[in-house]
């Protein structure tokens, strides 16, 4: 039989879409901040198809690379509908449409994990 | 720190900055004819806000602060009111340079931003109860 990589796959995007979550809300939060740059993380087909090497803390004293760091993805600056004369590019509308596609991706991603996990709870009980 | 949970603290922050926008507008818009008390004085002066960006240190995200509560160095409208306790010589009042159609729009922007930052909120709430349900019905 072979091994169930689902729910590793599930999680990882389940990170990645929390990344991204955090992106949205970033960005919603500087809708109106002079000279901020909207920002998004790497589309997940790329986080899938490579393996990262991170650099470990071994020490409480060492600090995270960046902000949204942990991260099961990159988060850079995106290019946007339009950047404003304050030089702020954040557009509301689109975050609001990102936010809607993460949430359907998120339930998405829940239901198959809650749907798999009945699975092997019926063949654990028989 | 999870994610979400950053989420969640990003947008709050972006929520308070929002209200202090609002906060500065509404004494913008009720001291629109606040001029001054002795003769000549200078008037309200208009107020004005910039929001910043700010690393969080304990959470590491980056959050929206109110960088600077600013004076709008614009000049004052005068007006001929010879009555008045804060009239010159020549009976003209200086009146605050509060144009109330900006602080309006001023306004309606910041409700804007701010339920953007409700929705945001909501969305992040809606995941992590996903989660929990997740635990919950298996």
């Amino acid at each position: 039989m072979q091994p169930i990589h689902l729910f590793s796959l599930a999680s990882r995007q389940a990170d990645w879409l929390s990344v991204r979550q955090a992106a949205v809300a970033q960005n919603v939060a500087n809708a109106d901040t002079p000279k901020y740059s909207a920002v998004d993380v790497e589309p997940f087909s790329e986080v899938f198809s490579q393996t990262r090497l991170e650099l470990a803390a071994t020490n409480p004293g060492h600090m995270a690379p960046s902000g949204l760091d942990a991260a099961a993805a990159d988060v850079r600056r995106e290019k946007t509908w339009e950047t404003s004369h304050s030089g702020n590019s954040v557009n509301l509308e689109q975050e609001m449409i990102k936010a809607g596609d993460i949430h359907t991706s998120f339930s998405l991603n829940r239901s198959i994990v809650a749907a798999f996990g009945r699975m092997l709870t019926s063949a654990v009980k028989g | 720190m999870d994610q979400l949970t950053a989420a969640l603290k990003i947008s709050g922050s972006g929520m308070q900055a929002q209200s202090t926008r609002m906060r500065v507008v509404s004494e913008n818009l009720a001291n629109a004819q606040s001029t001054g008390r002795t003769p000549g004085a200078d008037p309200y002066r208009r107020k004005t806000v910039t929001f910043g960006e700010e690393m969080d240190r304990v959470m590491g995200t980056p959050t929206v602060i109110v960088k600077d509560i600013g004076a709008d160095r614009s000049p004052f409208d005068v007006k001929h009111d010879p009555g008045n306790p804060a009239a010159d010589a020549n009976g003209n009042v200086k009146m605050p340079n509060v144009n109330v159609l900006i602080e309006l729009s001023d306004l309606r922007q910041a409700n804007r931003s701010y339920s953007a930052n409700v929705e945001a909120i909501t969305q992040a709430r809606s995941m992590l109860t996903m989660n929990i349900d997740l635990l919950r019905n298996s």
